[in-house]
């Protein structure tokens, strides 16, 4: 089977693409969440794939009206997710099917305007991280909430943990995160703590750039990966200290997403604002059964990273930003600037 | 063209009574609200009109393509766009081709838009119905158009032989004769011509040049055998038809196409089909007889169908730049010359090679500019508009024309919430008053969350635009201020190296800690490194946050040299100069000797020069005595040490 991609237009800028994870298989079904437009949405997509069209065309199933951009959102199972809004707002959704067959979304907890300013206005609630049903929350007013999504109530609330905006945050374990702000200061936070001070503050680069976005590795939970605004990739193994072990400049521009492949740690897929959908592929050319090579993780070897690594073009490079990309198995989604959703079959992960 | 006016009312009564006046808003939009001038010697007495509730109506045009629907048009054809753009940018010998497929790519991007609305106008009804179908007709002739256009302008045609191209381009647009020839050959075969539309569909299929299937069907007629169907058979089959492929040339073809004519002139002189009233006449539809034709013409639904059917059998051969004289006789003899829709029009233009009035025309197919703005590009692109460059009775230039319409569409499309990315991509292709457009309307733009003013700022920054960049990141800065939330807005200074505004903040932070002693956002301040340098007093707010921080971590001596170093810079704020000389007043008395003899001095000197400081004039005293005790112990230490 050959990769190929499908691109649908769908009438809005998209911000965030997840796929609704199905437990038994394949999934067939993904949501999206609108920015920019004068009504957001929150759509349930599905689609099916037919052997005899090798097209797939993703119809919407269910459209939910969302206040204010959707900033974030992420599913904690196949049935609930979480959405977070421009308006500071964050939303446990529920998906449904009624007894007509009907597929509905629910609001099952909200938290209203849980980021604003303090003159009122509203303060975007820029990302948050989920660890079980534990949620951290961060957002332009520089406060961290957390939340767990079984009660209504805030846990905690670090007031003015920052004073930038918070872009983007990660749970490190159960009880730290890690944020990172509009001038690239990377924090990481010990809920257990009752000091609102963090434990330990790094820069992402000397120069001012914003972190744009964060991961860890799936099976190496202390390696963390960056992406900035300016492109790089910026990686952390936080066991050691808190200088980066490698730095990539990767994209051209503000890096939007990256995703480790949760089921093949060695491939990572990143998007960004230049148009352009990357998968990393970290190179095995030493055998597996090499005793010296099984310990190193390419992406902790400094010397000569470049060959550490062959990176693919998913597609290719489009005019407008990609705002996001979710990865299922061998097919990836990503959504566009240009009113697009793209869905990428065949991705060769298994090599 | 005459001008077209259009009267809107404003429903409200004061604006009624006391006139009213407009100011744009950006971009799309006008307010309109009661308004009474008053000039400098009107007399001042109370307005006539108060008290009232004013009210402030906001007008804007109508634009379809911000249709959700059409917003799909909008994007695709963007993608195309650049493509074009693209293509032209890397002087590829093989342009013509690939100019052409992105022609078709356009065209194939509307029929997919045709396709979205035809479903969409089932679904619906009402007055929703009338305005998806109205959607339907202006796309269709757009299409229709664009197609023509493509075959006469884009399409490089070997020998200029664009018959075939006409034909193809008759048969997408009346597809009806091949639908109903499928149909009929889908069903019962027996006894065809019992059907109603047999012989419509037969000579509805020869006027579109379909000899196979006419001659399909002919044979499925239950008197196939007869004598006059088989010579009809044999006729067709032998009529030479012009296929550039075909390995003959023009006049080669013509000779042998003058020989057919003559042979069946001589059947059909010979009455030999005069037993079958439809053959009889399909045969004297193929040699053009005149009063053949004048029997059929009435099927035509439009004059170009009949134009194309008419050549077909008239002059195979006939270049696209005779075809104006023929659409012409073509439409007279029609007789609709006075009643001519306005895709007609625009077709004859076409047909003329008439390309300004081509697009002339088509800025009236009211889908907001889409249409001229990418086929004015699409033909300029591949030469066509280069005429008016070489003409001196015009000042029109090709460029401008091109770029006129470019503009008109991207400002268009920056007014719009969601598509401003794509305009821009637009202006971006206007050489002469694009970036300066851009320049206008990108700090138009409302900024929204931090995200979305980002992706503007990054679209400013890649247009090399640093003082756009610059005062957005001041909008930002200023309602970050206002949020209460300095740190941000010191950030946005820095992002965008402000030195004026990273000074205001940089005083607002020191006078600040000089009221109430408390030092904010250190979390920022301790990581400002080189980006301090930016202003002056960003660098003193700086250094005296280290100050403080080497103080309170008891490292005295270091703290002695940075208060030296300050007070030495020049640096320090006049209203800061009291807090900083009581900061030196613990290392002046502190137990351990922290500062020599020569930075007493230099902290001497300093106090001697702003002694006439009011707020300082209870500290002086207690200063002085500290210094001098210090200079003693410094004296006396550094003799030890000669």
């Amino acid at each position: 089977m050959t990769q190929n991609v499908h691109g649908t237009f769908i009438s809005e800028k998209t911000n965030k693409i997840r796929w609704r994870p199905d437990p038994f298989g394949y999934s067939n079904s993904f949501i999206t969440g609108s920015w920019d437009n004068d009504q957001n949405n929150i759509k349930l997509w599905n689609f099916e794939e037919n052997e005899d069209d090798p097209d797939i065309y993703p119809f919407v199933i269910k459209n939910y009206p969302f206040e204010g951009d959707v900033t974030e959102a992420k599913f904690a199972n196949p049935d609930y997710f979480v959405a977070s809004s421009s308006l500071g707002s964050l939303y446990c959704l529920k998906v449904s099917s009624e007894i007509t067959g009907e597929t509905i979304i629910t609001e099952e907890r909200s938290w209203n305007k849980l980021h604003r300013s303090k003159n009122g206005d509203a303060s975007s609630c820029t990302s948050f991280g989920m660890y079980e049903s534990d949620i951290v929350t961060v957002g332009e007013d520089g406060n961290i909430n957390l939340l767990t999504a079984q009660r209504k109530d805030i846990v905690r609330t670090i007031d003015e943990a920052d004073s930038c905006s918070l872009n983007c945050v990660i749970f490190l374990k159960f009880n730290e995160i890690l944020t990172g702000n509009l001038r690239g200061q990377m924090k990481i936070w010990d809920l257990r703590s009752n000091e609102n001070k963090p434990t330990t503050t790094f820069m992402l680069s000397g120069d001012q750039i914003a972190a744009t976005s964060l991961t860890f590795h799936p099976t190496q939970r202390h390696m963390i990966v960056a992406g900035d605004e300016e492109g790089s990739l910026t990686v952390w193994d936080l066991r050691q200290n808190i200088f980066p072990v490698n730095l990539l400049s990767a994209h051209s521009d503000s890096v939007s997403e990256i995703h480790f492949h949760p089921d093949h740690p060695d491939q990572l897929f990143s998007c960004s604002s230049s148009g352009e959908l990357w998968h990393w592929i970290t190179n095995r050319s030493g055998t597996l059964l090499n005793i010296e090579n099984v310990e190193t993780n390419p992406w902790f070897s400094t010397d000569s990273i470049k060959n550490k690594f062959e990176v693919f073009m998913l597609m290719p490079k489009l005019h407008k930003p990609i705002n996001s990309l979710d990865l299922n198995r061998n097919r990836v989604l990503c959504s566009c600037d240009n009113e697009a959703i793209y869905l990428i079959n065949n991705v060769n992960v298994y090599n | 063209m005459e001008p077209s006016l259009k009267t809107f009312t404003i429903p409200d009564e004061l604006c009624r009574r006391a006139g009213i006046a407009a100011t744009w808003l950006p971009i799309n939009e006008l307010g309109v609200f009661a308004y009474q001038h008053v000039k400098a010697h009107s007399p001042d007495q109370p307005s006539a009109y108060g008290p009232a509730d004013a009210s402030v109506f906001k007008v804007r045009q109508q634009v379809i393509l911000f249709e959700p629907i059409l917003r799909k048009l909008v994007n695709e054809a963007n993608g195309t766009f650049l493509s074009v753009q693209e293509l032209m940018s890397t002087n590829s010998p093989e342009f013509k081709t690939e100019l052409l497929k992105l022609s078709r790519q356009y065209r194939s991007i509307i029929r997919a838009c045709l396709e979205n609305l035809q479903d969409e106008v089932m679904r619906e009804r009402g007055e929703r119905k009338e305005e998806l179908q109205n959607y339907i007709t202006i796309f269709y002739s757009v299409e229709c158009v664009w197609h023509l256009c493509e075959i006469l302008f884009v399409d490089n045609i070997p020998g200029n032989v664009v018959l075939p191209h006409l034909l193809e381009w008759v048969r997408f647009h009346f597809p009806k004769y091949e639908r109903k020839a499928a149909k009929l050959l889908a069903g019962d075969l027996v006894g065809l011509e019992s059907q109603p539309d047999y012989w419509e569909t037969v000579i509805g299929l020869l006027m579109q040049g379909r000899i196979e299937v006419v001659r399909a069907l002919l044979r499925l007629h239950s008197a196939a055998d007869s004598k006059p169907f088989k010579l009809v058979d044999q006729t067709l089959k032998a009529m030479p038809i012009y296929s550039i492929y075909s390995g003959i040339s023009a006049t080669e073809f013509n000779l042998k196409w003058k020989h057919w004519l003559v042979d069946t002139q001589s059947k059909i002189d010979a009455k030999l089909f005069i037993s079958e009233r439809h053959l009889h006449l399909m045969m004297r539809l193929s040699v053009g007889e005149e009063t053949a034709w004048n029997e059929v013409q009435n099927h035509c639904e439009a004059w170009y169908e009949l134009l194309a059917a008419w050549l077909f059998y008239t002059e195979p051969t006939i270049k696209s730049f005779e075809l104006g004289q023929y659409a012409r006789r073509c439409i007279s003899r029609m007789g609709i010359a006075l009643h001519m829709r306005h895709l007609d029009q625009v077709l004859l233009a076409a047909m003329e090679s008439d390309i300004i009035q081509v697009i002339k025309e088509i800025q009236h197919m009211s889908e907001n500019g889409w249409f001229a703005s990418h086929l004015t590009d699409l033909l300029y692109h591949s030469g066509r508009l280069d005429f008016l460059d070489t003409s001196e009775a015009d000042d029109l230039v090709a460029s401008r024309l091109r770029e006129c319409f470019l503009l008109d569409y991207g400002t268009l499309l920056m007014g719009h919430n969601s598509l401003w990315q794509v305009g821009l991509s637009y202006l971006d292709h206007c050489p002469t008053d694009g970036i300066n457009t851009i320049e206008l309307l990108i700090t138009r733009l409302p900024l929204g969350s931090e995200a979305r003013a980002q992706k503007i700022i990054r679209e400013a920054q890649k247009r090399d635009l640093p003082h756009i960049v610059q005062s957005i990141c001041k909008i930002l800065g200023m309602n970050s201020l206002k949020r209460g939330r300095i740190g941000n807005a010191l950030t946005w200074a820095l992002k965008s190296r402000d030195s004026g505004f990273a000074s205001v903040l940089a005083d607002k932070f020191l006078r600040e800690y000089s009221t109430n002693g408390k030092l904010q956002c250190t979390d920022l301040l301790d990581n400002l490194g080189s980006s301090m340098l930016v202003s002056d007093r960003l660098v003193f707010l700086g250094k005296y946050f280290e100050l403080h921080k080497v103080y309170q971590g008891k490292n005295y001596k270091e703290a002695a040299n940075l208060i030296v170093s300050l007070l030495a810079s020049k640096l320090t704020p006049k209203y800061f100069w009291s807090t900083l000389l009581s900061d030196a007043l613990p290392l002046l008395e502190c137990n351990e000797l922290v500062m020599s003899s020569n930075d007493t001095f230099t902290l001497l000197h300093c106090l001697e020069e702003k002694c006439n400081l009011p707020e300082i004039q209870d500290k002086i005293e207690l200063i002085r005595l500290a210094a001098a005790r210090n200079l003693a112990r410094a004296l006396t230490h550094e003799a030890q040490l000669n």
